[in-house]
Formats: C-alpha cells, structure tokens, sequence
C-alpha cells in the first residue's frame, strides 16, 4: 500500500486536517472524505466548472487537482464558505433574487466564480463579466439571470473584500 | 368562469425561487450527496458490441465474485423486460444484442473500483451481426427498399386530397431537412440509489423527473406490487426529458442489485458513460413537398417524416405523434398528407428531449416555408402572415383554433420589436460587407399543450392538499403532486397557485419534493404540462380545500352561518366576526388531525380526438411564439455569430414572470446549441463526442442579446390559464438561423448543426473565392 499523504487546510476559514491516498482529486477529499458535499462533480474533465473552488485566492477545478498538491496551510474556499463573507451572502442573494439558479448544480462553481472576480475589484464590463464565467457550464438559464445577478452584486460589493 | 375573469394576487408575480437559497449555499441535496450508511455501489457489464447474439458470460476464475453481488437474467424476480411502449426492451441482454453498451449483467460491490473490477473480469461470448448505425444509412433504405429496415412506429395525418392539392399549385416547392442527435448535457448526471426495505420491498431516490413512471414500470421486473416500490425525488440538477423515461433503466439495475445483495444500491454516471448510455434527442429527415399559387396561397403539404429510434421502442412512437402534428402546425392548408415513421438502427435508444419531437418538425416546416417564400419572390412575413391560422381555421387534424387565440399576433409584435423589415435591408446575400456576411431569419411556430391526443384524458392527473403541520411548526398546506422540481420552477409556482385558490398567504403553502409514499399520481413531469394541468388541478384542490375551511370554520366558530376566506381570514359577516386561517387550521387540526382534499383534472367534454384516424383536437391548447435573428459570420472564418434573437411568446397567463424568462432564456440556447454547435457522430456504434471536451455547447461568450416579450392569452378551461413554457424555446431558433445565414450567404443549410465547416462545403467555389 502507497503511504497516506496527510495534510492541514483553512478551508472556509476553518482549520481541517485529513488523510488521503496519493493521486485522490482534491474534489474527493472535500466531498467524500470532509462530506462537503456542496461542490459538484459534472464532467470529471475540468469543463464544466461545477467543482470550481478557491484555493489561496486562485480560482481552480477541484476534479483536475490532485489534493497532495494542495500545500499544508493553504487556504481553501467552497460554496459552503460563501456565507461566512459579506460579498458571499451578497452574490447569493443576489443569485437568488435574478433568478440566476435553476436545476442549481452548476451553482456551486459558477458563483465561486463571481466572488473570484468580484474579490479582485478590477473595473467590470459585461464582456469581463461573461469572460469571467466562461468556464461555467450551465444548460439551464443562458446565463442571462447569473450575468443579471453578478452585476447587481457587483454595484453594492462590500470595499473590504475587494483586494488585488 | 372564463380563467380570463380572474384575478390573482400570487400568480403572475415574480417571486424568487423557494429552492434558491439552498442551491447557492450548496445545501440542496442531489443523490450523490445523500449519506446512505453502508451504500454499494453498481456497475453494468456492457455488450462490446452493437448488434449480435450472446452465447456465454465467462467468469474469470482468478476473480473472487465472493466479494461483489452479480446480477443476470435468471436473477430478475419478474420478466427481464423494461415495461415501456413495444415491450421489446429487456433489462439484461440475454440473447440478441441490439446496441454497444447493453446490459448484459450488474455488479455491486462495497466500491465502485471493485466493482469495476469485477466487471471487467466477467466476458461476453458474442457471435457478431451486421449493424444498422446512422440515419444516413436509414434514409437511403426508405427511399430504395424499406424491406430492410425495422418500423418501429408509423402514423399518418391526412386532410383533403394532397394529390389534388399538388394538381391546383402553380408551383410544386420541394425540401429535404436534417437533424442530428442532441445530447441533453444536464450537468448534474443520472444517478439512483436503492434500498431494501424490511418487508421486501425496495426504496428508490433518485434524479428523475417522474416517480409515477419508474414504481408501475418496475413492477413487471420485479415482481412487486406497486406499494412495495417507492420512488422519491432528490434535487435534480436539470433534466430535459432526459430524466423522464430513462431513469427507470437505472432505477431498475439499482433495484435488482439491492435487492439480491441486501444492501443498498447507487449508481452514479460519469458523464462518458452518461453520454454513451443514455437517450438522446432523434435524429430527424423530412422531406417536404408544398403546393403553391403564384399569389402565395398553400394548396397542399405533403411531409415524409423520418425518425432513427435507437435499438428500441421506449417512447418513439409519441415523440414521432408530437413531431407529425407540428410539421404543419401554424398553416392553414385544405390538403394535407404527412407520412410518419420511425425506424430501429443499432445506437442507444433515442428518447425524449424537450420539445418532444417537434422541433425537428419546426426545423424543417421553417426553413421550407421560406424557401417556399424565396420561391415565389415574397417577403418572409407576408408569405407567413398570408397563410397563418386564424381564429376559426383548422389545423391539419381538423382542429378548430379557438376564439382565445391569436397566432398571428407573436409574429406582429416581433416584426415590430426586431425592425425586422428594415433591419433586412443589410443582408449581405453571399458578398461580404467588411469582412462578414449579415443577414436576419425568421421562424413562426406553435407548440402543443399538455399530452398529445387524448393522453390527458386517460392520464386522469390527481393533485392532493393536505391540511397539516408544516415544517415551521405552524397549520399549513403541503401540496402533494408527482410533479417534480428540475430547475423550471415547480416548487415556487405551485405554491403562487394553491395560494390564490386557498386565499391565504403563500408562507402557509409549502411543496414538498414528491414522494410516491405520499403523492398521487399528477402525470409526468414532461411536454410542457405541468404549469398548466397540474396547476390547474392544484388550483381546482385548494377551491376544495377553501370550502372545507369554510364549511369548518362556519360550524366551529360562527354559530353555523357561512363566512368567506379571503387574504387569509375567515370572515363571517352574519355575526361581523373573524378568525385567522392559522387559527381555524390550527383547531381543525387538533380535533380532526390532518385533511385531505384531492382534485383530478378534466378536459372540457368539447374535445374529441379520434387516435386511430389522428383526426380532432390534437391538443388541449397551443402556445405560440415568432423568433426573429441577426447572424454575422466571419468571411474568413465562417464563424457563425448568433448577435441578436427577438422573441415574443403567448404561453398563456404567466405563472412567474421571471421563472418564465429563465425558461426562455435557457431554452433559446439549447436551441442555438443545436442549430450551430451540438454535432454527435457515431463512432464504432458509440457517440463520438462522449465527453463536455468534444461536445461543446454554449457558454457565457456564445449567447446572443435577448429581447424577450409576453403576449398573454390564457387557457380558457382551466385556472389559472397557463399554457405551457417548457418545451417551446427550443422549436424555432434553428429554422430563424438556418434562414439567416440564407439571408447572409445565400445558401440554404439543410443540416443541423450549422457549423462553418459545413457551411464551407456548401458553398459553391466563386463564393468561396469571395470568402477567402
């Protein structure tokens, strides 16, 4: 048997220690082994983007990761840590305002998306927006509800979570 | 009273999605995200190829099956059949082969590793057949010697003479359209678990979007009866008919598999396996033969409508019922003649797929109507607006269009939104201006209400309302209905509905996702019926409802003089006393415990249809709808750019406005997925673009600029008058493009997808000088 690779995260500001076998996807280890269960798996392949999370401020696809690559400290952010920021629960009601979710089962990426690029606080225009979520399969909405949604947020986002 | 008369006060407003605060904190549950204690997990040992005999399964003997569960035919409780229209589909293969990938055995094991292990270890001994693959093949059979192909469905629609129509035109107009296999691409793929239950039964949850179908289908494989099969529903993370019929395969195998291992049971596609083995939209060819006056009157339509239907029968024959009946739809025609039938190939079995079959029929019916237009010189709209149905004509099963309707009026109001007629003036017509061709498209199209025919009669759609305690603690109603939640708004319309037929506040409605344990059965979730059979049924149950509150409150509280609830107070103007709703719930509760009122839906006795002759009222209603589209391409390139799509859709009274958008808005680009980008080939007997990287729809940067408009004619029969929003988003955009890119280049793309390599082909060499 391959040795376990042990690691220690901040994920969702919360400090999580877990074991995993060499070469497990990060998305297994947050969802099977942590039972954060809100990221989704929807193409295994790194195109949809449903498993989209955010680890030390770059936006990734947890199912392209190997989590032994994650360092010890890094600091991990899923859908479930959203509500834990002002910016989150503003996207979120925002989201959910427009109308942005349907089947919502690409939400859980698409919106870690929109707090990416929210959190930059770089100037935004719709084909910055749209660039920004191009990564984001959704099959449900044409994505005319989450680009509504995204830009309603962005006019009242928080000065605080916006950082370079 | 007509539904018009009504006036509503939760219905037709916006209201923000019940399911949209626990879908983006990433708490809905979707079947892999259930914690079910010692879950198996199932695997499928797969024909490797498409079409053959078995002889054997060979055991490899080095493999320890003590540790997994295997499951084969001699397994099966009941008959190894999959109890759908044709019975010809077994749950494991145990003779002839008729597709690559078919079940042949199950295996669970404790992972899903060993279970793929063991898979791999079991091998089939199959003696080969020559396959069947591709429509192309099919086509030119049916055109030479039909002897060879196997019918799987056939039906005509005849009006008129269609020969003496033909006689009287001046011009005979003919067509040939194609349509390939569309993926439903749900992002959220099929999944199910199985749980033995104690008294031998078994317990099924799952993504699927009709429980009603998967328990009375099971029954014949699993030798159960119905009450010892139930099926509740897990968020499903989208659907599109692509959860209607074939989940009771997986359900099927989960079930088998738990039940002889004792354990429960999930299966959970990944999405190469989702792709290669599971139902996709048909592949279409019609052939289109219209009569002409040179004046621009139709004197006949004559349609050859051909569908591949896959391996097996499963739902072909209503998807080719739903495809005939709108390959004339929306034209005023004496004589008309369309020959239907769908044909067996050697692919997975092709199933439903919003819009149902129609719109392929869509696809052909609006490219050739303005071919028909091109020919005789006219313009798009008058060609249209000359032989559209009005108030009074008939479609081409005799249907009368009722007074409520007005089909003309979406293509009026889109005419005017788009500045269509203007905006036509910079059609480029083959010569590229700065580089790229411009041109506008137009397609006219209307989209059946409801079940095809009498289906809604024989259906009988049930909708319960329990007066009970709600999850808050507090009296309430649960609305129980089959109808499930897929992302269109089930949860959050429903209650607007029951709401206004109670006449209480929504907070004290709740939706609860449907579980057979405790719904009746409203009818699939499917062919855009939901919003306006069981919301009207529901609508119909809290009237009920209403009167039992009434009838209660007035002998409980008010001496026995009748009151009236309105905005959710009983009010008893005898005695000019009141009670809240939540009061007089809460002591019906406490002394009689919870309250049941049921509601079955019914069509007016004024409809008829006759299925064997396929003549009458061929739906309960129609909604209707004009799209108007601006394409650019790319001289160089031929990168097809959809710029502007302005629509205008009657769907009846809108439900929610801002669900309905969502509906139109991601309907639209399904469709344009379809007219320009979803190409699914077959590759060896499998679908060549099986995974999200090969086939590609479109994302945040493809989407074109949405002007979206509401017309509301209301369904008269049934409060609160909806007609549907669903499935016809998807009909038209394909036709408007394919006749943009006319208006564009002067080609006439008869295939769909449209994508610049094919546009390359078509093109004739000068143009193609032009272009490079």
């Amino acid at each position: 048997m391959n040795p376990e690779t042990e690691r220690t995260w901040i994920i969702n500001g919360e400090k999580m220690s877990v074991t995993f076998p060499p070469g497990r996807r990060l998305l297994d280890v947050l969802r099977e082994d942590l039972k954060l269960t809100g990221t989704k798996e929807g193409c295994g392949e790194g195109e949809c983007g449903a498993c989209t999370v955010i680890v030390d401020g770059e936006l990734i696809v947890s199912c392209l990761l190997a989590a032994g690559q994650v360092p010890d400290g890094a600091e991990i952010m899923t859908v479930e840590g959203l509500e834990k920021t002002e910016g989150g629960r503003l996207l979120q009601a925002s989201y959910v305002e427009k109308g942005a979710a349907q089947c919502g089962f690409c939400i859980p990426g698409m919106i870690m998306s929109s707090y990416h690029l929210l959190s930059r606080g770089e100037p935004l225009s719709q084909p910055i927006i749209r660039e920004a979520h191009a990564g984001n399969i959704c099959r449900c909405t044409g994505y005319e509800k989450i680009m509504e949604a995204v830009s309603a947020a962005a006019e009242h986002w928080p000065k605080s979570e916006a950082k370079s | 009273m007509q539904t018009k008369e009504i006036t509503f006060k939760h219905v037709g407003q916006g209201i923000p999605r019940r399911d949209g605060d626990e879908k983006v904190r990433g708490l809905a549950r979707y079947v892999d995200d259930l914690n079910i204690p010692d879950c198996w997990y199932g695997v499928a040992v797969r024909s490797p190829v498409a079409h053959g005999r078995l002889k054997t399964l060979r055991y490899d003997p080095a493999f320890d099956f003590d540790q997994v569960c295997v499951v084969t035919p001699e397994d099966i409780p009941g008959k190894n059949i999959v109890d759908m229209m044709g019975q010809d589909m077994p749950f494991l293969a145990h003779d002839l082969i008729r597709y690559r990938g078919e079940p042949l055995a199950l295996v669970a094991a404790p992972t899903r590793q060993l279970a793929e292990q063991a898979a791999a270890h079991i091998q089939p001994d199959i003696d080969p057949l020559e396959p069947l693959y591709t429509l192309e093949e099919v086509i030119a059979l049916h055109k030479t010697d039909r002897s060879k192909l196997d019918e799987l469905s056939a039906q005509t629609i005849i009006k008129g003479s269609v020969d003496e129509g033909l006689a009287a035109a001046d011009k005979v107009i003919e067509g040939e359209y194609w349509a390939g296999h569309q993926e439903q691409l749900y992002i959220e793929p099929q999944g199910m678990v199985a749980i033995p239950e104690k008294d031998g039964g078994v317990f099924l949850q799952g993504s699927l979007q009709c429980p009603y179908y998967i328990a009375p289908e099971l029954i014949v494989t699993l030798g159960l009866p119905l009450e010892k099969i139930r099926v509740k529903q897990a968020a499903v993370g989208g659907a599109f008919g692509g959860k209607e019929e074939f989940p009771t395969l997986v359900a099927g195998y989960c079930a088998l598999l738990a039940m002889k291992s004792g354990k429960p049971v999930k299966m959970v596609y990944d999405r190469c396996q989702d792709i290669r083995y599971s139902t996709k939209r048909h592949p279409a060819w019609m052939k289109y033969r219209v009569g002409l006056k040179n004046d621009g009157t139709i004197t006949a339509i004559h349609v050859d409508f051909v569908l591949d239907g896959g391996a097996y029968t499963t739902l072909s024959p209503v998807v080719l019922y739903r495809g005939i009946l709108h390959t004339t739809l929306g034209y005023n025609c004496e004589h008309v003649f369309v020959d239907g039938r769908v044909y067996r190939t050697h692919t997975f079995p092709d199933g439903a797929f919003r819009g149902f079959g129609a719109p392929q029929a869509i696809w052909g019916l609006e490219s050739h109507m303005q071919e028909c237009a091109d020919a005789l010189g006219m313009d798009a709209e008058v060609f249209r607006l000359k032989n559209y149905l009005r108030a009074g004509d008939k479609t081409g099963t005799g249907q009368v269009i009722s007074a409520e309707m007005d089909p003309p009026a979406v293509m009026l109001e889109t005419l005017k939104r788009s500045d269509f007629v203007n905006r036509r003036t910079l059609n480029t017509y083959g010569v590229p201006r700065d580089g790229k061709f411009f041109g506008v498209g137009v397609a006219f199209f209307g989209h059946g209400s409801g079940f095809t025919g009498d289906g809604e009669m024989r259906l009988q759609s049930k909708a319960a309302l329990d007066l009970d305690w709600l999850p808050n603690g507090k009296p309430g109603v649960n609305i129980r209905i089959s109808s499930t939640e897929m992302g269109q708004g089930t949860l959050t319309i429903m209650p607007q509905i029951a709401a206004d037929g109670l006449k209480i506040p929504m907070a004290c409605v709740d939706c609860p996702l449907p579980d057979t344990k405790y719904v009746p059965d409203s009818g699939p979730t499917v062919a855009s019926r939901t919003a306006m059979v069981v919301g009207s049924t529901v609508y119909g149950a809290a009237e009920k409802m209403k009167a039992l509150l009434e009838q209660y409150a007035s002998d409980a509280f008010f001496g026995g003089h009748p009151c009236h609830l309105e905005d959710g107070v009983l009010t008893c103007s005898a005695v000019s006393q009141s009670q809240t709703f939540e009061d007089v719930a809460r002591r019906l509760l406490e002394e009689k415990g919870m309250q049941r009122v049921v509601h079955q839906f019914k069509l007016p006795d004024t409809v008829v249809w006759d299925q064997k002759t396929f003549k009458g009222d061929s739906y309960p209603s129609y909604s209707w709808s004009a799209n108007i589209v601006e394409v650019e391409i790319d001289a160089l390139t031929l990168e097809i750019k959809l710029k502007k799509a302005t629509s205008v859709w009657d769907i009846g009274r809108l439900m929610n406005p801002v669900l309905a958008k969502g509906q139109i808005e991601g309907g639209l680009t399904q469709a344009l997925g379809y007219a320009l980008m979803e190409k699914m080939g077959i590759r060896d007997g499998l679908f060549d673009a099986d995974r999200m990287q090969t086939y590609v729809v479109p994302t945040s940067l493809d989407t074109p600029e949405f002007d979206i408009h509401f017309m509301e004619y209301p369904y008269p029969h049934a409060a609160p008058g909806a007609k549907g929003v669903g499935e016809i988003p998807m009909d038209g955009l394909a036709p408007a493009i394919a006749n943009a890119i006319k208006a564009a280049t002067g080609i006439r793309m008869n295939r769909i997808p449209i994508t610049p390599e094919s546009l390359w082909e078509a093109m004739p060499s000068t143009r193609k000088e032009i272009a490079s």
